[in-house]
């Protein structure tokens, strides 16, 4: 099991924004988190990455209790994620963009970088590489040398996906890698999550859209109000009567 | 290619013009001159801050704890100057680290306003101790390092200054000046690549306050003389100015900033009196014409006189 929560809940005042919520991802698997406005689904995203604490509950990640643990370090455990409003280095090209993240998810050594040492050069070579070679697998190759504030929305999110791939992340958090997009810019995104997925990285993809969530994933969670109502295969999960009730109003589930 | 030649002619220029000049320089000159060098330490230093999204409202007050430490352990203890300085400036580290933790996790104006008044503070606080620091009257007869001859002072400041130089660029221009940087524009993008945010922060402030202790020292020891009053809020503030108007987005700018701004009220003579008015009038001025400061000023004219009108506007709707 790569990611295991049990009973997570977060209140903002009196309103639980995620109540008891147990979900378990195991390496490998693609998982859609799905739900209405408001249901919860950014905070959750944001309590597994440490963006925010739990009010209750516990997150387990790769076996280890990782409950309160600060972003940089779970980020260094290997929690990686996007945003739902990218927040790029602006005035960075494309590629200074991948740089920077590489570069900070790279360790870093104040001498090394005072004394110019070779091994400090070596590494940098490196980065350079994997750099390219990420470019390349997420299709932004042609827009290198735009400035991020330049690109389309859609590039700015792709974007965002690849540098988020800098940490070599275990297990990645996609919040709403397509919100937004055009037709054009929807299937780049696709392609990239799916080149992604098949480098061997687990990921939590939460989505609006449902009919690309489930042409995608193999396991569908859905939470409404914070609690999740449903949790299996997309057949599982299209046939649930909670699940209609919660997309449709009370009057289609009769 | 050209342009790198250029570079590099200039550069050299410049060492053999600081090099030599002193020897065609009268006392008074070289006197500015070293004040321009501790001054470019100074502006330098709270660059390297700057950078990583912080813009202290009392860098100055860091100069201060080194220059204090280093005068107080010099006079009382009659240590030598060249222990006392380092030591000034791991003091002002030290400060700077402990503070750092409780500040770095302010960001934009709220961290302005808490370094404003750190930077209060300490002036305050070197005021109240007088048996130690002199009070608000100043440390008077402070060890000198070379005594009132200022050639000496001028090749040890000048070398000193170049490796400063030196050093804050490597660090700037490399992966953790591109962290400090990165930490500037969006911090929920580095922390989730594994940047620690607020331990990032506190090294800018850590090596900030480490050369501007050691500025502090050097001017301790060449003045010969201290008042809370030369490290207060409006030096502080002088200091963001020659940042600003030299130019923010560059490493020269600082350099550049400062030494145009601070020798201006010395060449204006009979008009030093004015000097503040002129310097606000700069200000305004690249504010508006020159967004990207003093040193954008010789392109700018270039483009200004291919179109004239075109250049300028532009220069006013950038961000």
């Amino acid at each position: 099991m790569l990611l295991e929560t049990i009973g997570l809940t977060k209140h903002f005042g009196g309103l639980a924004a995620v109540s008891k919520v147990d979900m378990s991802i195991e390496q490998g698997q693609i998982v859609g988190l799905i739900g209405p406005n408001g249901a919860g689904k950014t905070t959750l995203i944001n309590l597994i990455s440490g963006f925010m604490q739990p009010t209750s509950g516990r997150i387990l990640f790769d076996g280890e209790e990782v409950t309160g643990k600060k972003p940089h370090l779970l980020a260094r455990m290997g929690i990686g994620r996007t945003f739902q409003i990218t927040p790029l280095f602006r005035e960075f090209t494309t590629f200074k963009n991948l740089v920077a993240s590489f570069y900070l998810s790279a360790d870093r050594s104040l001498w090394g970088s005072i004394l110019n040492t070779p091994r400090y050069r070596k590494k940098e070579a490196n980065i350079l590489k994997e750099v390219e070679e990420n470019m390349e697998l997420v299709g932004l190759s042609k827009v290198r040398d735009e400035l991020a504030k330049n690109l389309p929305h859609g590039y700015q999110k792709v974007l965002d996906l690849a540098e988020a791939l800098a940490i070599s992340p275990k297990l990645l958090l996609l919040d709403e890698p397509m919100g937004g997009m055009s037709q054009e810019e929807t299937d780049l995104a696709l392609r990239a999550i799916k080149r992604v997925h098949a480098k061997g990285t687990t990921i939590l993809l939460v989505e609006h859209n449902v009919s690309i969530v489930m042409g995608l994933c193999q396991r569908i969670i859905v939470i409404n109000y914070g609690e999740k109502i449903a949790d299996g295969s997309p057949e599982e999960v299209r046939n649930n009567k909670e699940v209609v009730r919660a997309y449709f109003g009370g009057g289609y589930a009769a | 290619m050209k342009n790198k030649r250029f570079k590099a002619f200039s550069v050299i220029g410049l060492v053999v013009l600081l090099l030599l000049g002193p020897l065609f320089l009268e006392s008074y000159y070289l006197h500015l001159a070293i004040m321009v060098f501790i001054y470019v330490i100074v502006a330098s230093s709270l660059r390297t801050v700057y950078i990583s999204g912080q813009l202290s409202l009392g860098h100055a007050a860091f100069m201060a704890i080194g220059a204090y430490t280093s005068a107080v352990l010099a006079k009382t203890l009659h240590w030598s100057p060249w222990y006392t300085v380092p030591l000034g400036a791991l003091a002002s580290t030290a400060v700077a680290i402990g503070i750092g933790f409780p500040f770095s996790r302010l960001r934009a104006i709220y961290f302005s306003m808490a370094s404003l008044f750190f930077g209060i503070m300490v002036t305050s606080s070197a005021g109240l101790a007088p048996g130690l620091t002199g009070g608000f009257n100043g440390l008077h007869a402070i060890p000198r390092l070379f005594g009132f001859v200022r050639m000496p002072y001028y090749y040890l400041f000048l070398v000193s200054t170049l490796l400063i130089l030196l050093i804050l660029y490597r660090v700037e221009h490399s992966r953790i000046g591109m962290t400090f940087k990165s930490v500037a524009q969006s911090h929920l993008a580095a922390s989730s690549r594994g940047i620690n945010e607020g331990g990032m922060r506190i090294l800018a402030s850590a090596i900030g306050a480490f050369f501007a202790g050691i500025a502090g020292g050097c001017y301790a020891h060449y003045v010969g003389f201290i008042a809370p009053a030369q490290f207060g809020v409006m030096t502080s503030i002088l200091l963001i100015v020659y940042l600003i108007t030299g130019g923010k987005g560059s490493f020269t700018g600082p350099i550049v900033g400062t030494v145009i701004l601070y020798l201006t009220p010395y060449i204006m003579g009979g008009f030093q009196g004015y000097a503040p008015f002129f310097q606000a009038g700069v200000l305004i001025a690249v504010i508006f014409l020159l967004p990207e400061g003093m040193i954008s000023l010789p392109g700018q004219l270039m483009s200004w006189l291919r179109k004239p009108g075109e250049g300028r506007r532009a220069a006013i709707d950038a961000p």
